[in-house]
C-alpha cells in the first residue's frame, strides 16, 4: 500500500508539473554535462602533464675541446672533473636517475635526428658535447640541481627542458581552474532550480500536503514523495548528461582533436565511462538534498 | 484530555494576544461547545491543541501528552489521536469519497486490509454507504461534510475537534451533522466544537465555553448560545 501510494504520488507529482520537471530535468542535464566536462578537462591536463614530466629531463652538457665559455676554461672535461659532476648529480635529492651519454651516442642521436640533411656529413663525434640526462623525482623541483651544477667546471651547459614547458603547464592550470570555476556555478544554479521547483511542487499539493500533516503522517511520509520526484529527475537528467558527454567527447575529441593534435593522449570514452557513477550519483545526491532542503523550509510540521 | 493551564498566544504581528492566560480543562468523553466573536481565540485555542502553533506562555496537555515537551518528530502521533473537521471540508477533489478517506489512512502507512475494512463502516457511520464512488463534487454540502467527518474519525481518535462544522450548511442539512457528531461522542469520543450557530447551541445543551478577547468570560455545563447579538 505504502509503496504504491508513493509510487502514484510521485507520477502525478511529475505529470502535474510537466514543464517544471522539464526544465528541471534540461538543467541537471547541463549541470551534469559541465561537470563531466571539468572532470574531463582536469584528467586531460593531468595526463597532458604526465605525459610532459615523464619525458622531462635536464641535460648537463659537458666541455669538449671545441668548447668555450667560463666552466671550460681548461680545455675538455677530465676524469676527474666528470666524476665530481655525477656525484653532486647522483646526491642531489631532487635526482632521480642519471644517465651518461658520451661523444659516440651523441653522434648517433645527432645523425639520428639530422639523416636527411647535409649537416650530418659534417658533423663528428669530438665535435659534440658529452653529456648527463637527469631524471628528476619531481618535474616541479628542478632550480636545486640546475644550480648546483651550473658552476662546476668541466660543465659548459645546463639546459633545462622545463622552461621550455612552463607555459604548457600554466595554461593547463588555467584551463583546470576554469572548468572548475564553471562547475561550481552550475552546480549552485542546478540546486537553486532544483529547489524552486520543489517549492512549486509542494505549493502546488499544499491541500494533500495540509490534509496529510492534519491527519498525523510523518513529515518523512509527507516528503518522501517529493524527494523521490527530484531523484527521479536528477537521475533522468544524469543519464542525458552523461549521453550528451559520451556524444560530445565523440565528436569534438575523437573526430576532430586527437587525430590532428598528437602531442599527447587524449581523453576518450572509456573516460567518461569511468565518471559515469559519479555523475549519475552526484545528479541524484545533489536532486535530493536540493529539494530536502527546500520541504524543510517550506513543509513545516 | 484537553488541559490548558494559563495558557497565553501572542502573534508576532498582533498586539493583543490572542490567548490570555486562559486556563481549562475538558473531560475524557465531554461534548464541549466554544464560542465567542470572531477574533475570541476560538480558532487559536484549536491551533495550540493540535500543536500547529507553541503558546507563548503556559502549559497544554492534550490525550496525557505535554505539548511542551513534545519533539516536533512525534507531532504527527499527537494528530493521529485528534481527528479535524473544518467548515470549508477540505476534501481532494478528485479522489472519490473512498479514497478520500482511505488517503488519511494511507498517509499513516496503515495496511491495506486494514483500510477496506475501516473505510466502508465509517462510511456506514456517517450514512454515506453506497456513495463511496462518487467525487466531491457530485456531493451535496452536507454529504461532503460527512465525509470529512468520516476521515476526521475513520482512525478511532481520542478527540475531535470541529471548527465551524456547520458554517457553510443550511439548518436542515446542520441538524444532520450535529447527529452525527452527538452519535460520534457516545462512542467515548471527546467532541470540542468552535461554533457561531445558536440555534445549534441552544438545542444540544452540552457544555459551553465563551471566549472573549481571549479570555474565558463563560464555562457552563448545559448552557446555551448566550448574548443575542
Amino acid at each position: 500500500m505504502r509503496f504504491q501510494y508513493v509510487l502514484s504520488e510521485i507520477t502525478t507529482g511529475l505529470r502535474r508539473n510537466l514543464t517544471m520537471t522539464i526544465a528541471l530535468v534540461i538543467v541537471v542535464a547541463i549541470s551534469i554535462a559541465m561537470l563531466g566536462a571539468g572532470l574531463l578537462i582536469r584528467s586531460q591536463a593531468d595526463t597532458t602533464k604526465g605525459y610532459w614530466y615523464d619525458r622531462i629531463e635536464i641535460s648537463v652538457f659537458m666541455c669538449n675541446e671545441f668548447s668555450t665559455g667560463a666552466g671550460c676554461a681548461d680545455g675538455a672535461v677530465t676524469d676527474a672533473q666528470r666524476d665530481t659532476i655525477r656525484q653532486t648529480l647522483e646526491s642531489h635529492p631532487e635526482v632521480d636517475e642519471v644517465f651518461y651519454e658520451n661523444q659516440e651516442q651523441a653522434f648517433e642521436r645527432f645523425s639520428e635526428q639530422f639523416d636527411d640533411s647535409d649537416i650530418g656529413g659534417i658533423i663528428t663525434p669530438d665535435q659534440l658535447p658529452e653529456s648527463f640526462r637527469v631524471a628528476l623525482r619531481d618535474p616541479e623541483e628542478y632550480d636545486g640541481v640546475v644550480s648546483a651544477v651550473s658552476g662546476l667546471p668541466g660543465v659548459q651547459e645546463v639546459t633545462d627542458q622545463r622552461q621550455l614547458l612552463e607555459p604548457l603547464f600554466r595554461t593547463l592550470d588555467g584551463f583546470q581552474l576554469v572548468a572548475f570555476a564553471i562547475t561550481v556555478i552550475q552546480i549552485i544554479a542546478a540546486v537553486l532550480l532544483i529547489g524552486n521547483t520543489i517549492r512549486l511542487a509542494a505549493f502546488n499539493r499544499r491541500r494533500e500536503t495540509g490534509i496529510m500533516r492534519l491527519v498525523g503522517a510523518s513529515n518523512f511520509y509527507i516528503q518522501l514523495p517529493f524527494i523521490l520526484e527530484a531523484a527521479i529527475a536528477g537521475l533522468l537528467g544524469s543519464v542525458l548528461g552523461v549521453i550528451a558527454l559520451f556524444v560530445g567527447v565523440e565528436l569534438i575529441v575523437g573526430r576532430f582533436i586527437a587525430p590532428n593534435l598528437q602531442f599527447t593522449s587524449w581523453v576518450d570514452s572509456a573516460d567518461v565511462w569511468a565518471a559515469t557513477p559519479w555523475l549519475l550519483v552526484a545528479g541524484v545526491l545533489f536532486s535530493m538534498l536540493a529539494s530536502f532542503i527546500t520541504l524543510r523550509r517550506y513543509l513545516r510540521v | 484530555m484537553i488541559l490548558f493551564d494559563n495558557v497565553s498566544k501572542l502573534y508576532p504581528t498582533q498586539n493583543q494576544a490572542a490567548l490570555d492566560s486562559l486556563s481549562l480543562e475538558i473531560e475524557k468523553g465531554e461534548f464541549v461547545f466554544l464560542v465567542g466573536p470572531s477574533g475570541s481565540g476560538k480558532s487559536t485555542f484549536l491551533r495550540l491543541t493540535l500543536r500547529e502553533e507553541k503558546p507563548t506562555a503556559g502549559r497544554i496537555r492534550v490525550a496525557g501528552k505535554d505539548l511542551h515537551r513534545l519533539s516536533n518528530w512525534k507531532v504527527p502521533h499527537l494528530r493521529r489521536r485528534i481527528g479535524t473537521v473544518f467548515q470549508d471540508f477540505r476534501l481532494l477533489p478528485n479522489k472519490t469519497v473512498f479514497e478520500n478517506i482511505a488517503f488519511a489512512l494511507q498517509v499513516i502507512g496503515k495496511p491495506r486490509r486494514q483500510i477496506n475494512r475501516d473505510v466502508p463502516a465509517v462510511l456506514e457511520l456517517v450514512g454515506l454507504d453506497g456513495k463511496e464512488d462518487r467525487l466531491p463534487d457530485q456531493l451535496s454540502g452536507g454529504e461532503q461534510q460527512r465525509v470529512a467527518v468520516a476521515r476526521a474519525f475513520v482512525n478511532r481518535p481520542l478527540i475531535l475537534l470541529a471548527d465551524e462544522p456547520t458554517g457553510n450548511l443550511d439548518p436542515a442539512t446542520s441538524v444532520g451533522i450535529m447527529k452525527l457528531l452527538d452519535r460520534i461522542n457516545r462512542t467515548g469520543t471527546t467532541v470540542v466544537m468552535a461554533t457561531h450557530d445558536q440555534s445549534i447551541v441552544d438545542q444540544m445543551r452540552k457544555r459551553v465555553i465563551e471566549l472573549e478577547h481571549g479570555k474565558l468570560v463563560r464555562d457552563q455545563s448545559r448552557g446555551v448560545y448566550g448574548y443575542t447579538r
